[in-house]
């Protein structure tokens, strides 16, 4: 039991959470059986046969041995360039579970019981937020229970699935408690006892995973953030259905073994978890009615529409996030990966979304971003480099470093670098049709340069010309009085950055560097964001796929006179047709 | 008979409620999940389930004494097919391509209304009908028609008009014609006669057959054989080779080709268009080993100009890796998804 509490630098981290959780654990509900509410005791499962660990040997040194290592010990090849690191079996630590803290997850390899076979649900819809894959459609129900058979008796050292002696098993009754309507009244209590619970300590206070950003641990010493409730997508127990309530009342009831987040079965009753079930639900991410965001299957993430569009406003563009135009300003999902096909290649990026909105008047475009960063982070000092530079001293993580080395242990031991947001368009994209774009990924020589307009968390706002991957950026002419940064303001773990650029005119534009904002036309644009605390500078930044700009253009004449036109035109094909079956008959009664 | 039918009845009504709870929400839309791999043969089996409904359903309305009309029926089918290819086939199908589906089957559709010359006099008797109304409900209806269609019309060809921003189609090059040769960290490999140095047997050989007869099983899982385990440190030659390119595969690769080569990486969701499947029989499965050592060594960023749209976030992998390991990890790639190389002749 001992060997699944910390032994390495963790220590410290979570002792300091313990003091938090007794202090603030002052009363305790538990049921008359001495066990936390909703909780039942439950029998070990039997050991896997013979056969079935075989089996999964051959699964594992397949499919899993590229991360989890050959002793299972999450040291696998791939393991050095992941953060999260993959999962280190030896110690038996398993963060989703129905089990009560601390406890082994369940698994039985003869019967999955639907939804309650913890390791055989993992396995099945993935880790979403980490590089655990769903396995659901590439090994069979057999095999998936057949390489779990092999980790749990094999691989897992330090204890042992089926002792009576040292394991015990106290199970989440999830099937059993129906859940709380969403209510209102039920929301409002739980954002109350969020508070109450210290759960906003590393939550933050709007639930972006901000809150002391810098300082968790899990067991084995690496760093570790809070989930950002605003993404439940990226919850690791959302089993590919994330906006189900009943997954963030299991990990609320269990809490998640190996990192500082703890159960909460121990001081807080069944309705009260609920409450704060529903208000952590209630600020995931939904469209403007409120429904939860289509979520693409084949992705597990927010379903993506590549055009964003901008909307007319007569005079000026209203600062005022609050104000109707942007209110009404439909809002992109922006999702963004690692910039990983140049050196230095960037395998962990902490901005995984932007969310866009736009309008424009006659003479400009505005572009407002928003994207959840739990740091703010500002250079100290002068960077090393110009504005201008792209090839600059950044190292990308070595491809095998042991754990010390790693890229999951160098989180948050970066050089911090300025927060930054850049907009790319295609400069000549008229001679681009559609689906033609410039070269990735800053355009190419001079044949199909880009416009880069660059944000940075020190204030400041700049305009370049790319002219490919590798070329410095040159800055623009005059830009200064054209451009205009609207906001940047860093809240809660979200940034709010307004941008203002010109449309261009027909007449006098730069062709040459300065991309003109037609209306009614699809001009590509990319999108790329830094994190400083993640040592982003340069190449090393999170990148978007080719979206398009479409500036609505006002409704035209035509649009309104054609359709009366079609109409009209119906109303006599339907005379003519109803004058020729009257006719008809009247020549067939004749007949008659 | 009548038992097959009443079954073929009871899929068909449980298929139809089903499929409309989740296109409507009202049961989770994920109660009945596709599965990646499975689709085509899941959709088949799906139609072919509902198609026995339609027979069943049909069969036990006129058993019962309340038959459909034929233009119900033939309506019916169709509304069907058009609402099936718009929420249930995954990812969705463009606009085009479902309007060409709709009109083969509504040609379909009236091919089968109109089969016999009674068929055709059933299916057109409720338009007669009410075109002829001399009074009650049908001349009622025909005024309703004559107003609504009008109304409807105008209606869709404003909505078709009013200028909209969806997204343009993307079409692509999938596999471009390679060039003769190609020069990778100074040395020029002629794409036809070049090998990959690795594919040897135990004694070093270059030698395709062993190499063949060792690569992971076909079918579910894609599991390697009993006996040829690249984790086995007794390994010489092509196994030992595998492992290798795996180690490289999973230190670069998978990021976008993922942890089972299937295209859906870490960060493949943010990408587009999406990387390969390498599972798929499309990819690899038909490709030269020495195209792929092309295409991996030179990136989306070396598509020729046919080769648009261009914005392919694939690295050069010159820039990263060594000529050696490229190699490797073609070997490991050709090893995990079970597929043989094409060869030229």
């Amino acid at each position: 039991m001992m060997d699944s509490i910390t032994r390495k630098a963790g220590i410290a981290a979570v002792a300091a959470f313990g003091v938090v959780l007794v202090s603030s654990a002052s009363y305790s509900i538990v049921s008359a059986q001495g066990l936390p509410e909703g909780f039942k005791k439950g029998d070990l499962a039997p050991e896997p046969s013979a056969e079935m660990i075989e089996a999964g040997k051959r699964v594992y040194f397949t499919k899993c041995v590229w991360c989890h290592g050959v002793d299972g010990a999450g040291d696998g090849p791939g393991a050095d360039r992941l953060w999260p690191r993959p999962r280190n079996f030896n110690q038996g630590t398993f963060k989703i579970r129905h089990t009560a803290s601390g406890e082994l997850p369940l698994f039985d390899a003869k019967k999955p019981i639907p939804g309650q076979n913890d390791l055989f649900e993992t396995v099945t819809h993935g880790l979403p937020g980490s590089a655990m894959p769903s396995w659901e459609g590439i090994l069979t129900e057999e095999q998936r229970l057949q390489v779990l058979s092999f980790v749990t008796t094999q691989l897992v050292k330090d204890r042992k699935f089926t002792d009576k002696q040292s394991e015990t098993q106290t199970i989440l009754q999830l099937a059993e408690l129906k859940a709380k309507p969403a209510t209102d009244e039920s929301k409002k209590r739980g954002g109350e006892l969020v508070v109450e619970k210290k759960c906003v300590e590393c939550h933050g206070m709007e639930g972006r995973g901000d809150g002391n950003a810098f300082n968790l641990k899990d067991d084995w010493g690496f760093s570790i953030q809070p989930a950002d409730w605003h993404k439940c997508w990226n919850f690791r127990g959302s089993r590919q259905d994330p906006y189900n309530v009943g997954n963030i009342f299991r990990t609320f009831s269990t809490g998640v073994n190996g990192t500082p987040m703890p159960s909460f079965a121990d001081n807080t009753t069944v309705d009260e978890r609920w409450d704060i079930a529903n208000f952590v639900n209630s600020l995931c991410e939904r469209d403007a009615l409120g429904n939860p965001l289509p979520i693409d299957p084949l992705t597990d993430k927010p379903k993506i529409n590549f055009v964003i569009p901008s909307d007319l406003v007569e005079g000026e563009i209203p600062t005022n996030i609050e104000h109707e135009a942007w209110q009404k300003a439909p809002k992109r999902y922006v999702a963004m990966g690692g910039q990983i096909t140049h050196k230095p290649r960037n395998f962990v990026n902490r901005i995984d979304d932007i969310w866009v909105r736009s309008l424009y008047n006659n003479k400009s475009i505005v572009y407002l971003l928003e994207w959840d960063d739990r740091t703010k982070s500002v250079a100290e000092g002068k960077l090393p480099w110009a504005p201008t530079q792209v090839n600059i001293d950044v190292k990308e993580q070595e491809p095998k470093t042991g754990e010390e080395g790693s890229i999951a242990a160098h989180q948050n031991n970066y050089t911090v670098y300025n927060d930054a947001i850049a907009i790319e368009t295609a400069v000549k994209w008229k001679e681009l049709p559609a689906p033609i774009k410039p070269r990735y990924l800053f355009g190419s020589s001079d044949q199909f340069p880009v416009d880069i307009v660059k944000w940075e968390a020190d204030g400041s706002l700049r305009a370049f010309k790319g002219t490919g991957w590798d070329k410095d950026f040159e800055e623009r002419d005059n830009y200064e009085e054209s451009m205009k940064l609207l906001k940047g303001e860093w809240k809660d773990g979200r940034w709010y950055v307004m941008i203002q650029r010109p449309v261009g005119n027909k007449k006098d534009q730069d062709y040459d560097e300065d991309t003109f904002f037609e209306v009614g036309q699809y001009i590509p644009t990319v999108f790329f964001a830094w994190d400083g605390h993640n040592g982003d500078a340069g190449r090393k930044m999170a990148v978007s796929a080719f979206f398009y700009t479409f500036m609505n253009p006002p409704i035209p004449q035509e649009t309104y006179i054609y359709p009366a036109v079609i109409a009209v035109g119906v109303v006599l094909l339907e005379g003519w047709v109803l004058t020729r079956r009257a006719n008809k008959k009247k020549e067939k009664g004749k007949a008659l | 008979m009548k038992a097959l039918m009443s079954l073929g009845a009871l899929v068909g009504v449980i298929g139809i409620l089903l499929l409309g709870g989740m296109t409507f929400n009202i049961v989770p839309s994920t109660t009945v999940r596709l599965v990646e791999g499975y689709m085509p043969m899941q959709m088949l089996f799906e139609l072919t389930c509902f198609v026995a409904g339609f027979a069943g359903l049909s069969y036990m309305m006129s058993a019962m004494g309340m038959p459909f009309p034929r233009f119900w029926q033939g309506i019916g089918f169709w509304a069907f097919i058009l609402l099936y290819l718009k929420y249930r086939v995954y990812p969705p199908i463009p606009f085009s391509v479902r309007a060409m589906y709709g009109t083969v089957s509504l040609i379909a559709v009236f091919m089968w209304v109109s089969a016999s010359e009674d068929d055709w006099k059933k299916f057109k008797q409720p338009i007669m009908n009410v075109l002829d109304a001399q009074g009650g409900m049908n001349k009622l209806l025909r005024y309703a028609y004559i107003v609504l269609i009008p109304i409807l019309v105008g209606g869709f060809s404003y909505n078709a008009m009013v200028p909209k921003s969806e997204e343009p189609i993307e079409l692509r090059t999938v596999h471009p014609a390679p060039p003769a040769s190609t020069k990778v960290h100074g040395k020029t490999y002629t794409l036809q006669t070049s090998q990959n140095p690795y594919r040897v047997n135990q004694e070093g050989k270059y030698d395709q057959e062993y190499t063949n007869a060792n690569i992971v099983e076909q079918g579910m899982g894609r599991l390697m054989k009993p006996n040829a385990n690249p984790w086995d440190d007794k390994n010489q030659g092509y196994l030992k080779y595998v492992r290798e390119g795996g180690e490289i595969f999973f230190q670069n690769c998978h990021f976008c080709h993922g942890d089972n080569l299937n295209g859906r990486g870490l960060h493949a969701f943010a990408f587009n268009p999406i990387p390969a499947n390498f599972t798929d029989p499309g990819t690899i499965a038909q490709l030269q080993e020495t195209f792929i050592f092309w295409r991996v060594s030179k990136g989306g960023i070396g598509l020729p100009n046919e080769g648009f749209p261009w914005a392919s976030v694939m690295p050069p992998w010159e820039q990263h890796l060594t000529v050696d390991e490229i190699w490797k990890v073609i070997l490991f790639e050709y090893w995990h998804t079970g597929y043989y190389p094409r060869t030229w002749d």
